[in-house]
């Protein structure tokens, strides 16, 4: 069934070390959450389907190490990727502040000019919380991203990160289309087939 | 035309003997009432109208027998409005000749009709019935029948738009026609020749010949005369606008004059500049234009309107330039293939071995030159090199600015970045900057951009592929001999190959990497030669260095700790003290080794590995494989860990690596320092990293295995660059040459940007296409068709306002006025000089008319021929090209109770051409 994906996308999920990257991933993937998730080491990716108002799409989700040595090694792969995924830890403070370093990071590595990011606020069904909501909220609006509060344990928000972060890039044609003005197609297409020009007219007689 | 007709019905007639004739009438009047009820009509609901400038026209098709026409309906909507108010005001039709049009200006983007009668008579609503057929209508008797056709379609619908009919053959483009209205009946007629008869070549004789045609009873009033005399220049001279390519002199050399893209026409675009003076209603009396004298001075003309004639068959440079480049992604051929024996006896770029051993192992850069030339002259007589030494040497001096001191075209330095470029080629401002961000090429005036340069003059000017492959070929053997020598590329930002570039640029920083490793490696060896561990001999061999290199410890350190840790178990390859912590186990201080630096690599290889990481699968296995394969740099971190700290355990480690698996507690331990425990994540029986951290061997990192092998992937590059096809190297350096290509039209734009506002817009569009073509790999040949067409658009569109601005402002002063003027003719109109001959532009157009004049002059002087003779003796002005009178009255027609009704005569006189555009009008009331 490979001819109905409409386009394969990359999507990047990083973050600070421990905030839950691969738990999301799991969850999304696979449903399933695993108190005792291994640490990655540099770069793991894992293949899904998702079907986006009647369209099919392939993610390939590239999970990634947050320790700061990895990171010499895993911005090799934010190359052509159409989504980031930033996550932070809602009970951990420190987490969220460095997701401006992710940001440029991304910023000076991702070879999409209008690459589309979401910042997941992670583990909100945990009590020990320390970013608040509008803290999230607010930052988000400010770097243009999307926002939304999920939990890998409680299946929270999972879904709808992914969707949504999806939705958006398929939304921005220039981001997965091929290049090259022949081989445009456009997603509205398959809806509504190209309106043959009416030349039906009236006889007068 | 047989019709059924109900038989309680009283009205009978039998149509089945109608003539043809009637049947064509029928048929037209069927047409005309037709679109008499569409006028009524609301406009959207009709999709049969084609537009044409201002102009509606409907057209329908109709037959006589078996001869088939076409009737028009053409209708002006740029006075639709005024017209209906008109009707308000006066209730009663406006005869359509009474608006007192006397010339329009030209325009190419308006009143483009492709009939003249509107032009001719002003008319803005009329139709006409024109003869499909190829042959013309010329019998007499077939005029009269289809001319009186239309008089009875008239009367019968009392249409009152007139209907012309054409006749003869279409090229001529001649009409008769009738109007008629309650009052007055005009008929349009019209006289078409090649010449004229000698009588009416001048207004008087032309002005007797209208009198004699009207002949009214009663005594005519003066008659209003409008006259346009139309002046071509065809014949520039001085002021004429090209790029003259550049003749390559191969014994002077200029290097200045490559080392930017060409830019512009090599023929003048504005082939023809068309002045038209005016004079506008004039009564006939006060005027005297005969063969020996006219008072129509173009000098005093009343009013003076030019427009210009543009061509677009001139060759763009620019645009040429880059479809050369285009035309060779289509050459398969290597490098080598094209250079034949040329290159064969040169194949390991050094004739003499030994002069590996001779050489000093940093050489003075010119040695680099000299080499190079060497290299692409062999001495044996196996052809003359493409490129000649006259031509390669300064084209790589351009290219290696660091092998001589006083280069004219040195690299900006990253240093001077901010304080601005200190090239004398321009720094293309910000503006373009940001909106060249998106290009995947590479940097401004880098060594790529030069080569891409160098590339596309070579194939354009120096002698096209095969001097191209000899360029090539020389800059990689300069590659190879900067890798061998270990001297740094120039021209290149440094760091690791960015992926946001292209992949030639990409390529060369991993050389410039590998180099520079390379040299740091050289470096310790002949320095620091005895370095605890290294063992190395400096003399050896460097090619096959298998351990990674980086600075050794400092000796100060190794003293301190030389007594507490046995022989076999020093610390090694320490960086600094990491915060205050110390080991768990030992209490020493917890130190950050030096590790080995994270590995470049270009957006091949990151693909390759991508799509070994991807094969893999997602499973869990996939997993497991990927971390193994990832762990590499892991290992050899841990490695160095072991080395630099003694006696230290995962813990500690993990407190340096990923902190956040390490959870404190508040109570101390025996050092002082917070107690904790890992993660539960880090504790997972034999997870990865407990696995290889029980593995990992203390070696520092330099005894470590390298990671990067410098010596294989500059081979690696090397090998890239030398096994390119000219149709790889012309893809690679497509995009860059479109960049450059954008930043000279930029330069271009900004000269002529208050002429051509619309320019900046046409780049923006072709910017967009670029940064599309470079991201988007191999380039095709309709894609970068569409982008040189697009390019040479704009490239015309600027040499045009050039050429005019030169023209018409020589001096480039800031004189006002010219700007916008030059701005209106552009978009092909016609444009009213204000202040006619006095003006500044007035003024040049007489200029540059009387140096072609004296030129003009000359060559008939030479040639024995006749100077031609004008009635004014003007010298400045040739004669005209096109002489149109206008004449019209209001006369009492025909007979001497008649109402006055509008009369009308149009002549255009011009050298091939004589017509006569008339309509005249009687009373058909009172007559």
């Amino acid at each position: 069934m490979d001819d109905d994906i409409l386009t394969t996308l990359k999507i990047l999920i990083i973050g600070e070390s421990g905030v839950g990257k691969s738990s999301l991933l799991l969850r999304f993937t696979e449903d399933n959450f695993d108190p005792e998730q291994t640490l990655t080491i540099g770069v793991d990716f894992k293949t899904k389907r998702l079907a986006i108002e009647g369209n099919t799409v392939k993610l390939a989700i590239w999970d990634t190490a947050g320790q700061e040595r990895f990171r010499t090694l895993t911005p090799s792969y934010y190359r052509d990727a159409q989504g980031a995924i930033l996550v932070y830890d809602v009970c951990n403070y420190s987490t969220f502040s460095k997701l401006e370093t992710w940001l440029s990071e991304l910023e000076t590595y991702s070879t999409k000019r209008n690459i589309i990011k979401m910042i997941v606020a992670n583990k909100i069904d945990m009590d020990n919380r320390e970013v608040s909501r509008e803290e999230g909220m607010h930052f988000a609006k400010k770097h243009k991203t999307l926002f939304i509060e999920a939990s890998a344990k409680t299946k929270d928000g999972v879904q709808s990160a992914f969707e949504e972060l999806v939705q958006k890039i398929i939304q921005t044609p220039d981001l997965w289309e091929n290049y090259g003005p022949g081989s445009n197609f456009h997603l509205g297409n398959k809806e509504h087939p190209a309106q043959s020009n009416c030349s039906g007219y009236c006889n007068l007689a | 035309m047989n019709e059924e007709i109900d038989e309680s019905d009283f009205y009978h007639q039998d149509f089945t003997t109608a003539s043809e004739w009637e049947v064509f009438i029928a048929r037209l009047e069927e047409i005309v009432h037709q679109w008499k009820v569409d006028d009524l009509k609301e406009e959207d609901a009709t999709n049969l109208i084609i537009k044409q400038g201002l102009w509606n026209i409907k057209q329908e098709k109709l037959q006589f027998v078996d001869v088939e026409f076409t009737l028009f309906y053409y209708k002006n909507t740029s006075v639709q409005h005024k017209s209906v108010e008109d009707d308000d005001d006066t209730k009663k039709c406006k005869h359509p000749l009474e608006n007192l049009h006397d010339f329009v200006m030209y325009s190419e983007s308006h009143n483009n009709l492709e009939c003249p009668l509107a032009e001719w008579y002003g008319l803005n609503e009329f139709i006409t019935l024109n003869f499909s057929s190829p042959n013309g209508i010329h019998v007499e008797s077939q005029i009269k029948l289809l001319l009186s056709s239309t008089q009875l379609a008239i009367n019968n619908t009392n249409c009152t738009i007139p209907i012309f009919v054409q006749i003869r053959d279409k090229w001529q483009n001649c009409y008769l026609g009738v109007y008629e209205d309650e009052q007055i009946r005009t008929n349009f007629e019209m006289i078409h020749l090649r010449k004229g008869p000698q009588h009416c070549q001048y207004l008087t004789g032309l002005v007797d010949l209208f009198k004699t045609k009207i002949m009214s009873p009663v005594s005519l009033p003066p008659i209003t005369v409008s006259v346009q005399l139309t002046f071509h220049l065809i014949e520039f001279g001085i002021s004429t606008w090209k790029q003259d390519l550049h003749d390559i002199d191969r014994e002077n050399f200029d290097l200045e004059s490559i080392c930017a893209l060409p830019f512009g026409v090599t023929h003048d675009p504005v082939t023809n500049l068309i002045l038209k003076t005016t004079w506008s209603h004039l009564p006939d009396h006060l005027i005297v234009d005969s063969e020996n004298y006219s008072d129509f001075d173009p000098m005093q003309a009343p009013k003076w309107s030019c427009y210009v004639v543009m061509t677009d068959q001139s060759l763009c440079l620019l645009s040429e330039s880059l479809s050369d480049v285009l035309n060779t992604v289509n050459n398969n051929s290597s490098v080598y293939d094209i250079l034949g024996d040329f290159v064969s006896s040169a194949d390991h770029n050094l004739d003499n071995p030994l002069d590996l051993l001779t050489e000093p192992k940093l050489p003075t850069f010119s040695t680099v030159l000299k080499r190079a030339a060497r290299n692409s002259l062999p001495k044996s007589s196996k052809g003359v090199a493409p490129l000649s030494e006259e031509v390669l040497v300064p084209i790589l001096y351009f290219l290696f600015p660091d092998a001589d001191d006083e280069n004219a075209f040195p690299y900006s330095s990253n240093k001077e970045k901010d304080n601005g470029d200190n090239m004398s080629s321009s720094h293309t401002p910000s503006m373009m900057e940001t909106e060249c961000k998106g290009f995947k090429t590479c940097k401004e005036n880098s060594l790529p951009w030069r080569i891409a340069i160098m590339f596309v003059q070579t194939l354009g000017m120096l002698g096209g592929p095969k001097a191209a492959a000899h360029l090539w070929f020389e800059f990689v053997q300069e590659m190879r001999f900067r890798w061998e020598k270990s001297i740094p590329i120039p021209g290149l930002p440094s760091g690791y190959p960015d992926p946001r570039t292209c992949l030639l640029n990409q390529k060369l920083q991993m050389l410039n990497c590998c180099i520079e490793r390379k040299r740091a490696r050289e470096s310790r060896e002949t320095s620091t030669p005895n370095v605890e561990n290294q063992t190395v001999d400096p003399n050896s061999s460097t090619d096959d260095e298998e351990f990674y290199d980086c600075s050794p410890d400092k000796p100060d350190e190794e003293d301190k700790k030389r007594a507490r840790h046995s022989l076999w178990n020093q610390p090694v390859g320490r960086l600094g003290k990491f915060e205050n912590l110390k080991l768990i186990k030992t209490g020493d201080p917890l130190y950050i080794p030096i590790t080995q630096d994270c590995v470049p690599k270009t957006e091949d290889q990151l693909e390759e590995d991508t799509d070994v990481l991807l094969q893999l699968g997602s499973d869990a296995q996939g997993s497991e494989l990927r971390a193994k394969m990832m762990s590499a740099s892991l290992l050899s971190d841990m490695e160095s860990f072991k080395a630099a700290n003694p006696g230290s355990i995962l813990e500690d480690f993990i407190r340096w690596y990923s902190p956040r698996d390490w959870i404190e507690e508040s109570e101390l331990d025996e050092w002082g320092q917070k107690k904790g425990y890992l993660s539960s994540r880090m504790l997972i029986s034999d997870n990865a990293w407990i696995q290889m951290w029980e593995s990992a061997k203390p070696v520092p990192a330099n005894r470590q295995k390298r990671l990067f092998d410098d010596t294989r992937e500059a081979e690696k590059v090397l090998h890239f660059l030398d096994s390119r096809t000219l149709s790889q190297i012309s893809d690679m350096l497509f995009s860059i040459g479109s960049h450059a290509a954008i930043c000279r039209l930029y330069e271009e734009c900004e000269q002529v940007s208050s002429v051509l506002p619309t320019a900046f817009k046409s780049l923006q569009r072709i910017i967009k296409y670029v940064e599309k073509i470079s991201r988007n790999g191999k380039i095709c040949d309709r894609i970068g068709g569409n982008l040189i067409q697009q390019i040479a658009a704009l490239e015309l569109c600027i040499s045009q306002a050039h050429s005019l601005l030169y023209k018409l402002n020589p001096s480039r002063g800031c004189e006002q006025n010219i700007d916008p003027f030059v701005e209106k003719l552009m978009n092909g109109d016609e444009i009213e000089i204000e202040g006619t001959s006095k003006s500044y532009i007035g003024g040049r157009l007489i200029t540059m008319f009387s140096e072609a004049q004296k030129l003009a002059n000359m060559i008939m002087t030479e040639h024995g021929g006749l100077v031609d003779h004008h009635p004014t003796g003007n010298i400045t002005f040739p004669h005209p090209h096109q002489r149109e009178f206008v004449m019209r009255v209001s006369a009492v027609r025909p007979a001497t109770y008649s109402i006055k009704s509008p009369q009308f005569l149009r002549t255009i006189l011009s050298k091939n051409e004589f017509r006569l555009v008339g309509a005249f009008s009687e009373d058909v009331v009172f007559f």
